[in-house]
């Protein structure tokens, strides 16, 4: 498509449309939607600003510059409201107010296409208004003020989220590891997974936060630390000489100190370094794409998903909510079976049949080929008596056994009660049936 | 501990529990004077209202392009964008396009040639020759 | 005479000119490359690709008449998400639907229980593990190998006790200088190894790695 010269039809369709159809409301672009949600448009805005600038100084690309560097400005005072009445239609005086704070005002969320369509495609219910949305789009870097930005929603959301996927692994697999517990949640729950569920929702991100962008966008800012909520755990005394010198953290101090992830809980960054930061150079239009910028993002997107869980509970309510993460955050596919990893699986194979006082487990060999050429094939079965308990084939004699003893191990361990278990908070439905107790396991081989 | 956790995500699986529409905004071009536009106009004012209606996940977005054909541009989740020139069409033909580009999943087009795709194991495994009873052929 | 012989020319002139026609509509055909396969060898490849159906398929005077199972095992690796009998918790409800096929195997046919045979580097039946060494054996290995840890070496002390050089080494150490100097003398050894030698030992341990990882 050929670049649109505004300067040729701008002032013929910006003065012309508000009559000609009742679907075109005035302006270049107008967005349309159900008729629920009717608004306009941000790049209403954004493109009578452009319109401006070329006329003001058409060759001149300073003026586009200072626009983008300045800080948010208010569209009323620059624009001269008696210059071009008659071209340009008025802009909208929620816009413009906005423009005065660091975050889009709570009234223009009802104006938003984007927002409108999230609300639609993420298939919410009527009960949450278009608001709550908007404000789980505010990051806690684009507006520091908790009473307009995510954090409180995305602490509830954090907390939802979690103890959801962690209900369900517990009592589905009962007889997971903790460590591999930990990154079974995080492959559900962590911040890579709900970074990545956030841009399959279709969430987009504003270049640059400020009040006077669509409600719509996704806003954070490059410049300052991101908030990792935190509902679980400490920060540790030693966290600090943890990666210096290599520190183990065995599981048990992980289940006490670490978040909920098994993750170290790191100290909240010092605001006035972050606004050291800010200050040194132009950060806030730093490329996006740097590691620090992209850990960022990540975190911003992770928060905004849990920010709409937490508004699902807000609005709708307990069983709302567990559907929506059930059919949001769980639905996704995980092989936990790539999870594990061994360092000596015979071993630990022989410690887990001793403690279940299982016969001694022995390899036998149940088939091979080509033993003296260059590929052969051994398939190796692990036996605890008559019973197989796992097999392996590889293409020496030890890896197969090896092998054998790692699918032993997986299958004692990815043992599942059944698909359509039932988990404790089935029992918060009222005439709910009896609980019957799920299976708890006495714990991982040591 | 002999058993070390592995980093793995979850990956999606679009309609298992959710599904989200790929498709997220569609645009609208139209020409007030070309003869070409005239379907297209008619479909905006007769068609699009009540397509738009019935697609509140989508967001549309109806602009001018003068002295041009007029197009509709679907842009997908995957940050994909289709267009479809749609001149000299008549408003349901125009509709035809829509919904092509309301179905569409933003990929690229790809010959299908297995009946089924799945992210699913097989559940019978991959066939071995070194398991099951063997057949005398 | 010549009215015949003109007539015989023009025969022949025809008859070549109808040949001409006949090559040139036929040439087109011949440089056709596409194959053909004829009932010939067609009904052949047929007759092979017709597989009968599995045994268990099959219903015979013995099969009952009822819906029943039709118990046709997969012939590949097994998954690792159907969990093994033995691993089942006592009070799964699989162990109680298996209880028919527990029984069968307790007192199986012996023909048909037969195991496969054990792995050949691993103790057997007839040749178990023995631990007849004592601590005071063990206390004697370890003086000899800080002794004089060149004759003694691991090999000879796993031939003398008649045990595993695994054994040995997991009972004593060697002094700090013969460590050293073992140690020095493997870096001069790997030193001349050459590129490919030096790359397939890398392999061998990122294979390992990988194998540990469930990658392999």
């Amino acid at each position: 498509m050929k670049r649109i010269r505004l300067e040729r039809w701008s002032s013929q369709l910006l003065a012309a449309r508000p009559g000609a159809s009742p679907r075109a409301a005035p302006g270049a672009a107008t967005p349309l939607c159900s008729p629920s949600y009717r608004q306009t448009p941000k790049e209403l805005c954004l493109s009578r600003r452009r319109c401006q600038s070329t006329f003001a100084q058409p060759s001149d690309p300073i003026a586009e510059d200072e626009f983008l560097q300045s800080e948010p400005v208010d569209p009323a005072e620059t624009v001269d409201p008696t210059e071009n009445m008659s071209r340009f239609p008025p802009l909208d005086p929620t816009t413009a107010a906005s423009a005065r704070y660091p975050s889009p005002l709570p009234e223009r969320a009802l104006k938003s296409a984007k927002l409108a369509a999230l609300h639609a495609r993420l298939s919410l219910s009527e009960k949450i208004p278009l608001q709550t949305l908007a404000r789980a789009l505010v990051d806690s870097t684009a507006d520091k003020n908790r009473q307009f930005n995510n954090t409180n929603l995305a602490f509830l959301g954090h907390t939802l989220i979690n103890y959801h996927v962690s209900e369900y692994l517990m009592v589905r697999y009962p007889r997971l590891p903790m460590s591999i517990m930990y990154s079974a949640v995080a492959a559900y729950a962590g911040p890579d997974a709900l970074h990545t569920l956030a841009r399959q929702w279709g969430i987009e991100t504003a270049a640059v936060p400020g009040g006077e962008v669509d409600p719509g966008l996704l806003q954070f800012a490059t410049d300052k630390a991101p908030m990792v909520p935190t509902t679980f755990g400490s920060r540790r005394a030693e966290a600090d000489y943890l990666d210096k010198f290599k520190w183990r953290r065995g599981i048990n101090s992980r289940v006490v100190f670490d978040d909920d992830f098994g993750d170290v809980v790191q100290a909240a960054a010092p605001q006035d370094d972050a606004a050291a930061r800010s200050a040194d150079n132009n950060t806030a239009l730093k490329p996006y794409g740097t590691p620090e910028t992209r850990k960022i993002a990540e975190t911003a997107h992770a928060n905004a998903v849990r920010a709409v869980v937490g508004a699902v509970y807000a609005h709708c309510g307990r069983e709302a909510v567990k559907a929506f993460v059930r059919s949001h955050v769980l639905s996704r596919q995980l092989d936990l079976s790539r999870l594990f990893a061994f360092k000596m699986p015979t071993r630990e194979l022989s410690n887990l049949c001793a403690r279940e006082e299982f016969e001694k487990p022995v390899a036998r060999l149940l088939s091979e080929t080509g033993r003296r050429s260059r590929t052969p094939v051994f398939v190796v079965g692990i036996y605890s008596g008559k019973d197989k308990l796992g097999e392996g084939a590889g293409p020496n004699l030890d890896a197969a056994r090896w092998k054998a003893a790692m699918n032993a191990l997986k299958a004692w361990y990815l043992y599942s009660p059944g698909e359509d278990v039932r988990v404790p908070s089935d029992m918060l439905v009222e005439d709910a049936r009896p609980w019957e107790p799920a299976h708890i396991d006495i714990g991982e081989v040591i | 501990m002999t058993v070390v956790a592995l980093k793995q995500i979850s990956t999606a699986r679009n309609g298992v529990g959710a599904f989200i529409l790929q498709c997220k905004k569609m645009d609208f071009h139209y020409c007030d004077w070309a003869g070409s536009s005239k379907g297209m106009n008619g479909f905006i004012k007769s068609v699009l209202p009540r397509f738009a209606a019935a697609h509140p996940q989508i967001e549309f977005q109806v602009s001018p392009r003068p002295s041009k054909h007029p197009v509709i541009i679907g842009h997908y989740i995957n940050g994909k964008k289709k267009t479809i020139c749609v001149r000299n069409m008549e408003p349901l033909q125009v509709l035809k396009k829509a919904e092509l580009l309301r179905e569409a999943s933003g990929e690229k087009l790809k010959r299908t040639t297995k009946p089924v795709t799945s992210s699913n194991p097989s559940v019978r495994g991959i066939w071995s020759p070194f398991h099951g009873e063997g057949l005398k052929v | 005479m010549e009215v015949q012989l003109q007539l015989s020319v023009r025969r022949a002139a025809a008859a070549s000119r109808s040949c001409q026609s006949s090559t040139s509509l036929l040439s087109p055909r011949i440089p056709s490359r596409q194959q053909i396969r004829h009932q010939a060898t067609s009904s052949r490849h047929k007759r092979a690709l017709r597989v009968p159906p599995h045994p268990s398929f099959i219903t015979s005077e013995s099969t009952p008449k009822t819906d029943h199972i039709i118990f046709n095992p997969p012939s590949s690796e097994p998954s690792i998400f159907s969990t093994p009998f033995k691993f089942l918790p006592k009070n799964d409800p699989r162990r109680r639907a298996n209880l028919p096929a527990l029984f069968s195997s307790l007192a199986p046919a012996p023909t048909t229980n037969k195991l496969p045979p054990l792995l050949p580097f691993l103790p057997t039946p007839e040749q178990p593990k023995v631990h007849h060494l004592k601590p005071e054996d063990i206390t004697e290995m370890r003086r000899l190998r800080a002794e004089d840890p060149v004759t003694n070496s691991v090999i000879a002390l796993s031939n003398k006790f008649g045990c595993s050089k695994t054994f040995v080494m997991m009972c004593c150490h060697a002094p700090k200088e013969h460590q050293e100097k073992h140690r020095e003398r493997l870096a001069g050894v790997r030193e001349r190894w050459g590129p490919t030698r030096t790359k397939a030992r890398e392999d061998r341990v990122r294979r390992k790695d990988m194998l540990l990882r469930g990658e392999l």
